[in-house]
């Protein structure tokens, strides 16, 4: 199981989809940080106050988490924070569900009121952390920046 | 270690953040002043509503689109009303003296030929004005995709105690 986590090609593999993932993520929400905002308010889950400033900053941090998972830049901080990410978006998510919200994800887009469960988007998220998770443990630091 | 890396990544996530949002055309306020409202059972919608009609929305999604800026508001009833008490920033077309011609014109001028893309909330006094629903459906034909309707009106906004615009010249 360990020589399966260290797997230096498992490791490239996962930091690049994982970095992917995160840096299109960003992009809508970069252009358009008014709709993320808006994303954000439905969830109505963040104080009112600071949803504009999660708005303004969050996809800023997953891009540049994206970046330096791919390059292997500030490794360890990195795959704390996208784990950290992964987590507060599930939480999000599950919170969703469970209170019956028909929202769409705001993963990719604007979040808003949509027929579409929330529940795909969780268990894709799952797919995602899993992969954030196996970066997390591996020892493996073959073609990073980090030495 | 990892603490120091953790703050070197939000630190320059946070100057990129703070500099897009400056030079942004996009940008939004830091701090937002959404507001907590219930509007109890959600948007008021009308018995003539039907199907295909733009979204009805409640009065909390009327005011953080509101806060956001990033919207327009038309006002849809006459002017002497629309000058006594509106919604900060609405734009008035009063739907019952639209011109009988090139009223596709007159709506897009009377928006400055702005984007049919852009995010457009319509509204009137309250639930006994039908005058939003109607411009609603008309800018629906002249193309316009990104429409949602405040039944709740004026009446409603003014109910919550948010802030009115009053024009001078007001005939009460």
């Amino acid at each position: 199981m360990r020589r399966i986590i260290d797997n230096d090609f498992i490791t490239l593999i996962f930091r690049v989809v994982v970095g992917a993932i995160f840096i299109y993520a960003s992009y809508y929400k970069i252009i358009e940080p008014a709709v993320f905002a808006k994303g954000i308010w439905f969830y109505h889950m963040v104080p009112g106050n600071l949803i504009n400033l999660l708005a303004v900053f969050l996809p800023w941090i997953e891009l540049v988490c994206g970046v330096a998972l791919i390059i292997g830049w500030q490794y360890r901080g990195t795959v704390i924070l996208v784990n950290l990410m992964m987590i507060m978006f599930m939480i999000a998510l599950g919170s969703a569900v469970y209170r019956g919200i028909s929202i769409d994800c705001g993963c990719f887009q604007a979040a808003q009121a949509s027929d579409s469960s929330a529940m795909n988007s969780l268990l894709w998220d799952v797919g995602i952390i899993t992969m954030s998770i196996q970066l997390c443990l591996s020892k493996s630091k073959k073609w990073m920046l980090d030495k | 270690m990892v603490g120091k890396q953790i703050f070197i990544i939000l630190f320059i996530s946070i100057l990129l953040g703070s500099i897009t949002n400056f030079v942004s055309p996009n940008k939004i306020p830091f701090i937002g002043e959404y507001r907590e409202l219930s509007s109890g059972d959600g948007p008021v919608i009308p018995p003539s509503a039907s199907e295909g009609d733009p979204p009805f929305i409640a009065i909390d999604v009327a005011e953080m689109e509101f806060s956001l800026k990033n919207t327009v508001f038309i006002d849809a009833r006459d002017y002497e009303e629309f000058i006594c008490a509106t919604i900060p920033g609405s734009i008035n077309i009063p739907f019952e003296y639209l011109p009988e011609e090139n009223v596709a014109e007159f709506v897009d001028s009377s928006l400055s030929y702005m984007s049919k893309e852009t995010p457009i909330i319509i509204f009137c006094s309250g639930e006994e004005c039908d005058l939003s629903l109607h411009m609603a459906r008309n800018m629906q034909d002249f193309g316009y995709t990104n429409l949602s309707i405040f039944f709740g009106g004026s009446r409603e906004w003014e109910n919550f105690e948010l802030e009115m615009e009053r024009g001078e010249g007001c005939v009460e």
